[in-house]
C-alpha cells in the first residue's frame, strides 16, 4: 500500500489533518481527520512500512492482540482505499 | 501606479472597471510611492476567460471577484486568511460569524447592529475579512472584498472570536473541539491547492486556534440570538 501523489498528512497543533494539494485537489476538496491509530498508520505507510510491521507496531504500541490489531488496521486501510487516498 | 493598504499591506492594483476602482477607494495609500507588497494583475484576457464559465456575471463583477481572489490567495504569504463570515466590531474586538453562503450570516451581524446600535457595533467587512496574525495578536481587517453590498471599514481590531452559524428553531451555541474547529476554518477559507501555501495557511490557523475561541451557534432570527452570542463570546474573550 502506497499513498497517493498530493495526500499530505498535517498536524495542527494536537490534531493530525489530511488534505488534498496539487493535482489530487480535482479528485478530493475534503479535510480528513485523523485519531492517533490513524495517525501512527499513515506515518507508517508513507514511510514504506508493510502491513505486518505496521500491524506489530499497533500491538506494541497499544498492547493490543494481534487479532485487534489485524482488525483495526484492516478497517482503516479500507477507509484509506474507500476515500482513494492509497495505491 | 495606484498602491492600495489592504490589511497593512501595500497592493498594488490597476482596476479597469468602475466595481473594482470605487470599491478599492477607501483603501488608496497615504503614500503613492510606497513599494508594492503584493501586485494583482486582473487582465481582460483573465476576465474573458472567466466571463465564458460564468456568463451571468458581467465584466466588471468579474474583475472584482478576481482581484479578491488575488488579494486573499497572496494573503496568506502575510500570515493571513481569509474567513467566509460576516465580521462586526464591538468594543474594540471583532467577532466574526461564518457560515455557508444563505444561512444568514449578515442578519445575524445586522441584529448585532439594532440591538447595541449601528454606532457601536460595526461591520468591518460584511463576507470576506482577512485575519492577520501579527506577533501575539491576530488581527481582523475589512478589505475591499466584501460581497454584495459595499460593507466594509477600512479598520483593523483584534479578533474576539469566531463563531459559526446554522439555522436553528431554537438558540444554542457551544465550544467547537479543536479538530471541528480546524474542518470548519478550513472549509470556509480559501483553500489553496499547492503544499507551500496549505502549509502557511495551517500555520495561520493554528495561530488562530491558539488567540481565539472558535464557537457553533444555531440561530434563529431575533434579538435573543443576538444576545446569547455576544454573551457566550465575550465570556470566552483571552486577556487583554
Amino acid at each position: 500500500m502506497r499513498i497517493k501523489e498530493g495526500y499530505k498528512l498535517c498536524k495542527v497543533r494536537e490534531s493530525s489533518i489530511v488534505v488534498a494539494v496539487g493535482d489530487a485537489v480535482m479528485d478530493f476538496n475534503g479535510i480528513v481527520t485523523l485519531n492517533a491509530t490513524g495517525e501512527l498508520i499513515w506515518g507508517m505507510i508513507e514511510n514504506g512500512a508493510g502491513d505486518d510491521e505496521i500491524i506489530a507496531e499497533i500491538m506494541r504500541k497499544y498492547k493490543v492482540d494481534e487479532s485487534v490489531a489485524r482488525a483495526d488496521f484492516a478497517e482503516f486501510a479500507d477507509k484509506l482505499k474507500g476515500a482513494g487516498f492509497v495505491e | 501606479m495606484s498602491i492600495y493598504r489592504i490589511a497593512e499591506i501595500n497592493v498594488k492594483i490597476e482596476p479597469i472597471y468602475e466595481q473594482l476602482r470605487s470599491r478599492c477607494k477607501k483603501y488608496l495609500s497615504d503614500d503613492c510611492g510606497a513599494a508594492p507588497q503584493m501586485k494583482i494583475a486582473v487582465t481582460e484576457d483573465r476576465i474573458q476567460k472567466l466571463s465564458v464559465r460564468a456568463p451571468a456575471l458581467s465584466a466588471e463583477e468579474c474583475e472584482y471577484m478576481l482581484a479578491g481572489a488575488d488579494f486573499y490567495g497572496g494573503l496568506m504569504h502575510f500570515n493571513g486568511m481569509l474567513l467566509h463570515a460576516s465580521a462586526v466590531a464591538l468594543d474594540g474586538r471583532a467577532y466574526l460569524f461564518s457560515a455557508p453562503c444563505g444561512t444568514g450570516k449578515s442578519t445575524h451581524t445586522g441584529l448585532w447592529q439594532k440591538y447595541f446600535g449601528a454606532d457601536k457595533a460595526k461591520i468591518i467587512n460584511d463576507d470576506k475579512p482577512a485575519i492577520r496574525i501579527s506577533g501575539k495578536d491576530a488581527l481582523v481587517y475589512g478589505t475591499p472584498f466584501s460581497g454584495k453590498l459595499d460593507l466594509s471599514e477600512n479598520a483593523a481590531f483584534k479578533l474576539g472570536a469566531i463563531c459559526f452559524l446554522h439555522r436553528s428553531e431554537k438558540n444554542e451555541i457551544r465550544e467547537l473541539t479543536e479538530k471541528e474547529s480546524i474542518y470548519a476554518l478550513l472549509n470556509q477559507s480559501l483553500r489553496p491547492a499547492d503544499a507551500k501555501r496549505m502549509a502557511l495557511l495551517l500555520n495561520t490557523i493554528e495561530a488562530v486556534l491558539g488567540l481565539s475561541k472558535i464557537y457553533s451557534m444555531g440561530c434563529d432570527i431575533s434579538l435573543d440570538a443576538v444576545k446569547l452570542s455576544h454573551e457566550t463570546m465575550m465570556k470566552g474573550l483571552t486577556p487583554q
